[in-house]
Parts: structure tokens; C-alpha cells; sequence
């Protein structure tokens, strides 16, 4: 099977502003390669959809990027730092965050200390701090539980900031799920299909919260199914296929591109009309 | 050398009991997928129905009131489960709770039996027997029959696993219980049969305990529940055969150990085994989990 | 009587120690500790060991270093915590709930066995007798005034330790562990090193373990293996269970219900002619049957773990107005919560 080079279709240009890169990376699960030799820059300050097939691996991949996998091989570069290997917790402090398919909201937190929870460079974290220095953690506290409500506020969580998350409904879970990660100040963004099983109209309100993200400056890659949503919002798309990356580009540039990705993008489209 | 051959025959008894009780756990485990920290005292219990039947009731013979306490205990494995196990671990999606409720339920058990008995060391009436010489080895009759037991109950598990309906249903949950669910097995009644042998295993292997040990105490049990979990874990949780291997494994090394060191510290080569084998694979050295 | 008295008031303020120990690792991290009376047996040895002299006849120990109170209660505490370090280096990594309880549960049997066997550790069976009195012989106290001093003294250490707790439990640190416990997959992606985190738990209830055993040899003067079969760890789960997992109030509320109600009054009962310790074990039936039906029928304890309410960071909850046009645009898009939607 013919596949089309990746690093043809992107600009040089972007490819040295990439945000986020990864090489080769491979990950089999008892033999089964599920991903096998992705590669792609993701350009900084855009928003880049990662599109392909049920079991093109578009979710391990992400889960490689953010530390959540160990890959077999390949390696990670977030802008010029090579995180590969390194503990989810490590990459996050380095501002990758990421969201996940099915939202893991901290049940027994409320709403707005779900986010607290994401706020980077906490002093309170420290055992000696928060016996000796609580006037400290205090101000750091009232500065960050602002900034969360202000968030809360935007996202449409304010009323139910005293909640405890797992009383949120599926929906406002989704909105949660990606206000902590922002709380967290991203660099760079990974929304593992934040629309997925939202019903249409709030599909609209995160598409907006997410076109807000980059105006912002932060870089977004997301899974998502749905095309519609990919050409409103999305600057570039990577085409995942079998574990290899089939195809970057923009939308519009793919669709006249191979027959392959034409077929791609087509089942693509399929599968996001039946949703 | 005579000594070495000694611990052989020491070690082929406790590796008796131990494949029993090990066989026991694995199989409950398999189905419910959390530990019953009570284990321990389910054996000292069937000890202590079997001493009953044999010293304190109907003075039977040794080995007729253990195989009524063998029952018994399937049928308290059973009831446990119903009024007990069972409901906490459908109420609570964290298995802490049931994990919880085992603990405290081996903490009843054992301050029951010492209401009933007392503390005091019980020894059982044994059929007097001679030491037979077996090639090197060097048996008591009891000895024998407590390795002609484990060597049948062993068979008598593999045979019901690997050729009835049951056993291949029993297989399958331990396998997937969701999908075992929905495949049309009657998982209620498969759990039921579960805890039915478990029960009866663990009364089993605490009477042989009883019997090897020469003697009974009520915490006897739960001292060597660790035992048991090193030889499980050692074989992959869950899996039967390798809970067996790892009965082997421990109950030979402990028993031939105590040759060369201190008796005293005998039960810690299992806990460096244990700790060893949670270091190097803690998934277990010998099998995957699953009852294959 | 202020024997009696004073004897159940050591009791509650020890095992709140206990309790909160126990309630920072299960209650707050939850990390299902089993082995959590090997800790306290560690501090109350090494208190012990550290208290006595460098010889005592028929005594064979460690350490024998002499030192004053509170001197060797600090090192038996950080004795606890260095054991914890270990234990958790061990156990913390990729292990799942069940291995984790079996590990530790085994580990507690091996420690118990290995105390019991290896007389020149801490004096095998024996265990350690006669360790001095703190204070005792300086203010000249008699055994009844000790008691009385002794029980008022581990008031002020528990409170001291409540102290230490709640600003843990308030700080951002706190929020951590309950991140910890409810998804250590999200409290990692949100930039929480889980495995240190756990670690720490261990260590700051480990040290409360070791203090709350430090001063019950030094309340009795002696310590066995008697006094910590690998049970015990179970009658800290039912004070924790009782008063209600993750609340330090509560920890104090189970330990007057369970260990000083459930456990030390029926032991001041006089002896059932012929049957030696029967009251003893029907009780230990009875707090467990207590823990069962409390699990079932409120599991969140008598005093439940408070929700942290926004008002409490000190914050101006005006932005009200703006959040709630805020709020509508999602209303229309027709979020609501669960019980919105139920209603």
C-alpha cells in the first residue's frame, strides 16, 4: 500500500515551530502492533485534529505523548525538550496536559477543587510548607481558587463549583475534564475526543471554548471524529492509519489528496454521520 | 543426609497442605476477584470441628470427622457468601469494603473458636501408626494419608475443571466474569459451587494442618495464611495450577530450608520468596492469571 | 477509680493518634495499610529500647541508649517512618489493592514472627518490661499519679499531633492524597508525582503510628507481641470506620466509642469463673460485628468527611452575577446535573 510522506504535506516552516513532535513511536499490546511508526509535528499555537479509523491508535498514541504509555520505541519532543520516558506527572509539569475519552473527574473533590488540583507550582504540595507556612499557602490558595472560579465561570461550572465532581452530569463532566486541564496552563493541549457523546449544542459552546484556547496561545492536538467539527475549528489535521501516520495537512489539501486518504476520510465521515 | 531426606518427607507433607489451601484460595479469587483475608481462619475452623467430632462429641475416627468437617465448611463457604461476601461486594464498587469485611470477619472467627476452645494447644486422638520407610524417605501412616488426601481432592478439582460443564464455567468467569455473564452462564450458581469448595478445602487443609503439625491452635491458620499467599502469588494470582507449583515451590523450600537454618525462621524463606517474586513479576512467576 | 478513669483517657487520646495515622494513609490516600500495627509496634520497641539502659538483667535489646523523654518517643516515631520508607518502596509500585493488602498483611506476620523468634531485637516473646517512667522519678510520682500525669501528657501530644494533622489535611497536600485516592491516573496527567505522594502518606501516618506506640509502652511500661497481633490493625480500621474515614473529628468520636467504650471498659469486667478471657474475645466478636453493620449501613461514618466549601479559601464569591449569564449559555446547550435532571 502506497502511503503518502508525511513531512511533504506540512510547511517547513511550521515543522520548526512544532510545539510537540514525536518519531517512530511503536506500541504493541501482546504482539498487536497498535501503533507502528507514527511521526508528526504538531505546529505551536494551532489546533490540530488526529483523525483515522477506529483502531488507527489515535488514542495510544496520545497516551505515549502524555506519559500515560511507555512506548516500545520512537521518541517525544515537547518543543526542544525530549520527554521521552519520562512519568505522566513529569510531562504535565513541563505543560502537557491532556484530557480523556471518558472523563476521570476526582469524585470525591468538588468542582472547584478538581481544579485546584491542577494548579502547577503549589507550594502546599510540600509536607514542610504546609506545617511551617501557612500564610504562604494561603495566599497561594485565594490566587489560584480565583483564577479557578473565574474558569468555572467561563466553562458554566460556577453554580455547581461546591459540588462534589461525581455528581456532575456526563456533559458537565466533559466541560470539567477540560477546565482543570487549562487550569493546569498548558503549553500544549491533548483532547482525547472532547466531543464524543455531547449532544450538539454543547458541542458548539466547546468548540468555542477551544478556538478561546488558542487565541490564548496554547497549542491543541484533539481526536475527533467528527469532520464537521474538524474544519470549523481545526487549523491542520494528522491522518492516523494502521499505527503510521497516513497524512498531515490541512483539511481542505487532504481531501484532494491520494485515493487512499480520500478513502480514509471518507469512512472518516461515514462513521461520524451515523453518530 | 538422613537429615536432608527427613526434611524431603516434612516437605512433601506441607507441600500437601498447602496445595490444598492454596487451591482453595485460587479458586474463590478466581471468581471474586478480591482476596478473603479470612482464609486463615476458615482453616482453623474446620481443625477445630474435626477435633470436635474426633475428641469432644462422637470421639470418631480421625479422618471420618474430617471429611464431615470438609462438608460443613463448604456449606459455612456458601453461607458466608450469601449473608456476607457476597452482598458487600455487589454494595461497593471498591473492593476496599469486602477487603475490609474479610479482615473483621477473621478477626470474629479466630475470637469465636477461642470463646468455644479456649487457647490452649488441643492435640488430635490419631489411629496409632508405625514410620514406614518409603525409599529414603522416612512416613507416618497419617502422613501418607494426609498426602494420599491432597493428591486425590488436587485430581478430583482438575478433573471437575477440565471436563464438566461446570468446571468449563467456572473457567470462563474466572477468566471474564462479564462475559460469562452475558454468554448465558449461571454465574450465581457457579460462585455458589465456588465457595462451596473453597470452604470445604480450607477445612480440609486446616485438619491436615492439624495433623502434620501434631498439634492445634486457634491462630494456627492464621499464621500460615501467608504461606499461602507467597505459594499463590508465586504462581500468578488466580491461576490453579499455578497456585499448585507455587505450593510446591514453598512448601519444599520451607521444610529443606529448615535443614540447613534456624527451624525458627523457616516461614521467612517464603516471605523472601514472596517479596522476591513481588519485585522481580509481581503478575507471578509461573503463570498468567486464569484458571488455564 | 482514677485508675479506671485515666486508664480509658490514655486510651482515647493514644488511639486518636492511631487513628488519624491510619486515616492520612486509608481514610485521606487510600492506601489500604493492613500491616499498620507493625508500625506502632516499631515505635513502641524503639521507644522502649531507646528509653532503657545499656543492660538490664534478663533483658537482651537493641540501642539501650537512655534517653530522656520525649527524646526516645521522636525516635520511635521516625523509627515507624524509616520502616514505612522501605515497606513502600516496596509495595507502592504497581501493585494493585488486593497484592497490596496481602503484601503488607504478610509483611506484618513475618515482622510479628521475627520479633517474636529473635530474642537479642527486642526480647523475643518476653518483650521489653520495666522500661522507665518518664518524668516519674523527677516529680516523684507515685503508679497511680503516673497514670494520671501520663494520660494528661498524651493529651497534650494529641493534640499537638491533631495539630500537625489538620494542617496537612487543609493544605494543598491533603487535596493531593484525596486526588491520589479517587484517580491516581488523573493525579498524575494533572502533574502529581502519585507514587511520592503515596510515599508521604506513609511516612506522616507512620510517624503518627510510631508516636501513638511510643507512648503505650511508655503508659505500661512493658510491651509484648501479645499486645499486636497482627488483629490489632484491624480494631484501628473499626475506630476509623466508626468515626468516619477522612475526618479528624471523627477519628477522635471512633475512639471513644471503639477503643475506649467498645474495647477497654468491658476489660475492667471481672473474669467468667473457668473461662479465661472469654469476655476479651466476645468482645473483639462484638467490635467486629459493629464495623460490619456500621460498613453497610453508613459507611461514611458517624462523623462524616466534610466538602470544602469555596467560602473557605478566603475568596470574593462576587463573581455570582457574571457566572450565572455565564452559566444560562450551558443551561440552554442542556447541561444540568444529575439531580437537575432527576428532578
Amino acid at each position: 500500500m502506497s502511503v503518502a510522506d508525511p513531512t511533504t504535506t506540512i510547511d517547513a516552516t511550521l515543522a520548526a515551530t512544532a510545539a510537540l513532535r514525536c518519531e517512530g513511536l511503536v506500541k504493541a499490546f501482546q504482539g498487536v502492533h497498535a501503533v507502528n511508526g507514527a511521526a508528526f509535528d504538531v505546529p505551536a499555537g494551532q489546533i490540530t485534529a488526529l483523525i483515522g479509523p477506529n483502531g488507527a491508535g489515535k488514542t495510544t498514541v496520545v497516551n505515549m505523548l502524555s506519559g500515560a504509555m511507555k512506548a516500545d520505541r520512537g521518541r517525544v519532543f515537547l518543543g526542544e525538550t525530549e520527554i521521552t520516558g519520562w512519568p505522566s506527572h513529569r510531562i504535565a509539569q513541563h505543560g502537557l496536559l491532556r484530557t480523556f475519552q471518558l472523563s476521570r473527574e476526582l469524585g470525591g473533590l468538588t468542582v472547584l477543587e478538581n481544579l485546584l488540583t491542577a494548579a502547577p507550582n503549589q507550594a502546599g504540595d510540600s509536607f514542610l510548607n504546609a506545617l511551617l507556612r501557612p500564610g504562604l499557602i494561603r495566599r497561594q490558595e485565594r490566587e489560584n481558587a480565583e483564577r479557578a472560579l473565574h474558569l468555572l465561570a467561563v466553562y458554566g461550572l460556577y453554580r455547581h463549583r461546591d459540588t462534589p465532581a461525581r455528581e456532575l452530569s456526563g456533559g458537565q463532566k466533559k466541560l470539567l475534564e477540560i477546565a482543570r486541564a487549562v487550569m493546569g496552563q498548558p503549553k500544549v493541549l491533548l483532547l482525547d475526543e472532547p466531543m464524543a457523546g455531547v449532544n450538539p449544542a454543547l458541542i458548539d459552546v466547546l468548540g468555542g471554548y477551544i478556538l478561546d484556547l488558542k487565541k490564548d496561545g496554547v497549542t491543541v492536538l484533539m481526536i475527533e471524529h467528527n469532520l464537521g467539527v474538524v474544519e470549523r475549528i481545526c487549523d491542520y489535521v494528522i491522518v492516523l492509519a494502521e499505527g503510521k501516520t497516513l497524512a498531515t495537512g490541512r483539511l481542505s489539501e487532504l481531501r484532494q489528496n491520494t485515493e487512499v486518504v480520500k478513502a480514509y476520510l471518507g469512512e472518516v465521515m461515514d462513521a461520524s454521520a451515523t453518530h | 543426609m538422613t537429615l536432608l531426606w527427613l526434611s524431603v518427607g516434612f516437605g512433601l507433607v506441607t507441600t500437601s497442605v498447602l496445595a490444598l489451601a492454596a487451591l482453595g484460595l485460587s479458586l474463590q479469587f478466581g471468581i471474586t476477584n478480591y482476596i478473603n483475608f479470612a482464609y486463615g481462619d476458615f482453616m482453623a475452623l474446620g481443625g477445630f470441628f474435626t477435633y470436635f467430632l474426633n475428641n469432644e462429641a462422637l470421639h470418631l475416627n480421625i479422618w471420618l470427622s474430617m471429611a464431615i468437617a470438609t462438608v460443613a465448611m463448604g456449606f459455612f463457604g456458601v453461607l458466608i457468601n450469601r449473608l456476607l461476601l457476597g452482598p458487600f461486594a455487589r454494595r461497593f464498587t471498591s473492593s476496599h469494603y469486602v477487603l475490609i469485611v474479610t479482615f473483621g470477619l477473621s478477626l470474629i472467627m479466630l475470637n469465636v473458636i477461642y470463646s468455644i476452645w479456649g487457647a490452649d494447644v488441643r492435640f488430635y486422638s490419631l489411629p496409632p501408626g508405625s514410620a514406614l520407610h518409603i525409599g529414603p524417605l522416612l512416613l507416618t501412616t497419617s502422613q501418607l494419608i494426609v498426602m494420599g488426601i491432597a493428591v486425590v481432592l488436587v485430581g478430583a478439582v482438575h478433573t471437575i475443571l477440565q471436563t464438566t460443564r461446570l468446571g468449563k464455567s467456572m473457567r470462563a468467569m474466572s477468566d471474564n466474569g462479564t462475559l460469562a455473564m452475558t454468554s448465558g452462564i449461571d454465574t450465581r450458581m457457579v460462585t455458589t459451587v465456588t465457595w462451596f469448595m473453597s470452604g470445604a478445602l480450607a477445612g480440609v487443609a486446616g485438619a491436615v494442618l492439624g495433623v502434620s503439625e501434631g498439634n492445634l491452635t486457634p491462630a494456627a491458620g492464621e499464621l500460615f495464611l501467608f504461606v499461602i499467599f507467597a505459594a499463590v502469588i508465586l504462581g500468578g494470582i488466580g491461576s490453579i495450577y499455578g497456585a499448585l507449583a507455587g505450593a510446591v515451590v514453598i512448601g519444599m523450600s520451607t521444610e529443606i530450608s529448615a535443614a540447613f537454618i534456624n527451624p525458627a525462621y523457616k516461614l521467612d524463606i517464603a516471605f523472601v520468596a514472596l517479596i522476591l517474586t513481588l519485585l522481580i513479576r509481581p503478575n507471578g512467576l509461573i503463570a498468567r492469571p486464569g484458571m488455564t | 477509680m482514677t485508675y479506671y478513669i485515666f486508664t480509658l483517657v490514655f486510651f482515647l487520646f493514644d488511639y486518636f493518634i492511631l487513628a488519624m495515622g491510619l486515616n492520612i494513609q486509608y481514610g485521606i490516600t487510600g492506601i489500604l495499610n493492613f500491616a499498620y500495627i507493625g508500625f506502632v509496634a516499631v515505635g513502641a520497641y524503639v521507644t522502649g529500647v531507646a528509653a532503657m539502659p545499656a543492660n538490664t538483667v534478663g533483658q537482651h535489646y537493641i540501642l539501650g541508649l537512655g534517653l530522656p523523654f520525649p527524646f526516645n518517643l521522636l525516635l520511635g516515631g521516625f523509627a515507624a517512618m524509616g520502616l514505612s520508607v522501605l515497606i513502600a518502596l516496596i509495595t507502592l509500585r504497581r501493585l494493585r489493592t488486593d497484592y497490596l493488602a496481602i503484601v503488607l498483611v504478610s509483611l506484618s506476620l513475618v515482622f510479628y514472627d521475627f520479633c517474636n523468634n529473635y530474642v537479642s531485637l527486642f526480647n523475643g516473646a518476653d518483650g521489653l518490661y520495666n522500661v522507665p517512667e518518664p518524668f516519674a522519678k523527677t516529680l516523684g510520682l507515685g503508679s497511680n499519679n503516673f497514670i494520671v500525669f501520663f494520660a494528661c501528657l498524651t493529651g497534650v501530644v494529641s493534640l499537638i499531633m491533631w495539630f500537625v494533622m489538620s494542617r496537612v489535611m487543609r493544605a494543598p497536600l491533603g487535596r493531593t492524597f484525596r486526588a491520589v485516592r479517587d484517580d491516581a491516573v488523573t493525579a498524575a496527567a494533572l502533574g502529581k508525582n502519585t507514587f511520592w505522594m503515596q510515599m508521604k502518606a506513609m511516612m506522616i501516618g507512620s510517624f503518627f503510628a510510631g508516636i501513638g506506640g511510643g507512648l503505650l509502652i511508655q503508659f505500661g511500661g512493658s510491651f509484648n507481641p501479645t499486645a499486636w497481633l497482627p488483629a490489632e490493625t484491624f480494631v484501628v480500621f473499626a475506630v476509623l470506620i466508626v468515626g468516619g474515614a477522612g475526618n479528624n473529628i471523627g477519628m477522635f468520636v471512633g475512639a471513644l466509642l471503639v477503643e475506649t467504650l467498645l474495647i477497654h471498659l468491658p476489660a475492667f469486667l471481672p473474669e467468667i469463673p473457668g473461662h479465661p478471657g472469654l469476655i476479651e474475645y466476645i468482645d473483639t466478636v462484638i467490635v467486629g460485628v459493629v464495623l460490619m453493620v456500621m460498613l453497610w449501613f453508613r459507611p461514611q461514618g458517624i462523623v462524616p468527611a466534610r466538602l470544602r466549601k469555596t467560602a473557605s479559601f478566603g475568596v470574593d464569591e462576587r463573581l455570582d452575577e457574571e457566572a450565572g449569564e455565564l452559566d444560562r449559555t450551558t443551561a440552554l446547550a442542556g447541561v444540568g446535573t444529575r439531580a437537575e435532571a432527576t428532578r
